[in-house]
């Protein structure tokens, strides 16, 4: 596998990209808003009490952290994996001597590192101005970063394999709106998992959305007991595991089965 | 009557394009059932752990929704196609093919506000709907005339400030045409789905004078529940058309800085 030439196509793609900084920061800026959305409101449902145990202080730092996290583990490029299938655009990444996953690699990094450049900023402001408060430990920094490196994955395979669908239907891509509407109601952005109605809660346990984007959050802002942060990890791992199967699993059978058209 | 023939030739033309894609039929049905059921859940989310927040209850914060999702209807029935089309991502503007809709022998704001249709936003109109009654079923009023007449007023100067935010921001593209205004009015619409009374008084303010998102759908619901004294009503109403006559103002101002773009 060519990866240095994986490692120059990545390069390529985040400096082109900040070259339109601005219409990646307005993107970054429409995924923040809803976020903000329910900070605003269960800080106003907490008042100046708690809410199983959450406060506004420390609601409002699990959703400024989220609103980071969010944006670090969301797969934009899931979104022109079905585009390019359906245009033909696939028929030279298949002939290029590395793997086509170089391409949604690239897209992926250069995206972090632009939406960082606008969204770090913005989210520091918003500290300042709502004063959020968290009681970090050294242990949970660090269990933070594959916890989130994890998510990022999770979410990456999982996107990745629902889009090549577009080799056998068109409109795949209505299964993205589809995820991303669970991890809005299981992955932690509707509410903190520890204020969703208890039948709610079981199944966000299960499912994999909260281990793409609530649980390295829980993880850094201490919401979670050393028993339930393994629970974590072990879901997450297994539900990583499964999406890169499922993934390489539809991309052999969807190559085989793809026929270009035009020219 | 000129102009409503031209409507109607713009819906039918519209429609006919739109129809030719049967699966979207299906897509766009998927879509507005998980709006509607992604904002349903999210209000039982909330009053499950809360009775009231800042004096809104359940039912109260349901007929919000129900305004909130028809407005959004009504923008994603004409309102957005027709200004996109204009001012959005590959809109006339950006082309520079504006040069053809400015030789049309018709009002350009006429042209630009209602020329195209999207049928499917009626699903979300008719959901919107159903919502607003259950909600007025709980809220366990009986309607008199007079509450129901200032309500559809106060929609119809909701609907109005609707439009004029989105022309107004569509306007600034003839200042800037590579920068996407419209997606910064569409994010901040999303803060329309709560009662601005839950925001913090900083962006309360920016919500009901900078950008009336926040009055769009408050102010309807706060005439439903018969809480809005006549005093505000007139000043909403007033506000409103103000707001329309300067937003035409300045599309007007922007067509006369129009210069094509060279390709």
């Amino acid at each position: 596998m060519n990866h240095k030439g994986g490692w120059a196509l990545i390069k390529n793609t985040w400096q082109s990209w900040l070259q339109h900084r601005g219409f990646f920061f307005l993107l970054a800026f429409g995924w923040m808003l809803p976020l903000l959305v329910y900070l605003f409101i269960w800080s106003a449902a907490a008042g100046e009490g708690s809410l199983a145990g959450l406060t506004q202080e420390s609601l409002a730092g699990y959703y400024l952290v989220l609103i980071l996290v969010n944006q670090l583990t969301y797969s934009i490029s899931n979104w022109t994996v079905g585009d390019n299938i359906r245009y033909g655009q696939i028929n030279r990444w298949l002939l290029q001597p590395m793997s086509p996953l170089y391409h949604s690699l690239s897209s992926e990094i250069a995206g972090k590192v632009v939406f960082m450049l606008f969204s770090i900023p913005i989210t520091a402001l918003l500290a300042i101005i709502i004063q959020p408060r968290f009681n970090l430990t050294w242990s949970q920094g660090l269990l933070f970063i594959p916890a989130v490196l994890a998510a990022w994955a999770l979410r990456f395979f999982w996107g990745y394999w629902l889009a090549l669908l577009a080799f056998w239907a068109t409109r795949a891509d209505s299964l993205l709106a589809l995820q991303d509407s669970f991890i809005f109601l299981f992955g932690g952005h509707l509410a903190p998992i520890a204020l969703l109605p208890a039948w709610m809660r079981s199944i966000a346990q299960i499912l994999p959305f909260r281990y793409m984007s609530a649980f390295p959050v829980e993880v850094l802002v201490g919401q979670l007991t050393t028993r339930e942060i393994l629970v974590g990890f072990a879901y997450q791992a297994g539900w990583t595991v499964v999406a890169f199967i499922l993934y390489r699993l539809v991309w052999t059978r969807g190559v085989r089965h793809y026929e270009a058209i035009g020219g | 009557m000129r102009h409503l023939k031209l409507i109607a030739s713009f819906f039918k033309v519209s429609t006919q394009a739109e129809l030719a894609y049967r699966s979207n039929f299906f897509i766009r049905l998927l879509n507005s059932f998980l709006s509607l059921g992604t904002g349903v859940l999210s209000l039982v989310v909330i009053f499950n752990q809360v009775e009231t927040i800042n004096g809104w209850s359940l039912p109260g914060t349901l007929a919000l929704l129900g305004i909130y999702l028809l407005l959004g209807g009504l923008r994603g029935l004409f309102i957005s196609p027709s200004l996109e089309s204009v001012a959005g991502m590959d809109g006339e503007i950006w082309q520079g093919t504006f040069d053809f809709t400015m030789l049309r022998p018709v009002d350009k704001q006429f042209l630009v506000s209602f020329r195209n249709w999207r049928i499917y936003a009626l699903f979300d109109v008719v959901l919107a709907l159903g919502v607003l009654i259950y909600a007025i079923i709980l809220l366990g009023e009986t309607l008199s005339l007079g509450i129901l007449l200032s309500f559809l007023l106060m929609l119809l100067a909701s609907v109005i400030l609707l439009y004029s935010s989105l022309l107004a921001f569509s306007a600034l593209v003839f200042w800037n045409s590579g920068f996407l205004f419209t997606w910064i009015i569409n994010d901040l619409f999303q803060l329309a789905r709560y009662p601005v009374g839950l925001y913090p008084d900083w962006l309360r303010l920016i919500l009901t004078w900078i950008i009336p998102v926040g009055l769009m759908t408050t102010i309807p619901a706060q005439a439903l529940s018969g809480t809005l004294s006549p005093a505000m009503m007139a000043i909403t109403l007033i506000f409103s058309l103000a707001t329309l006559a300067g937003a035409s103002w300045l599309f007007r101002r922007g067509l006369m800085k129009y210069a094509s773009a060279s390709s």
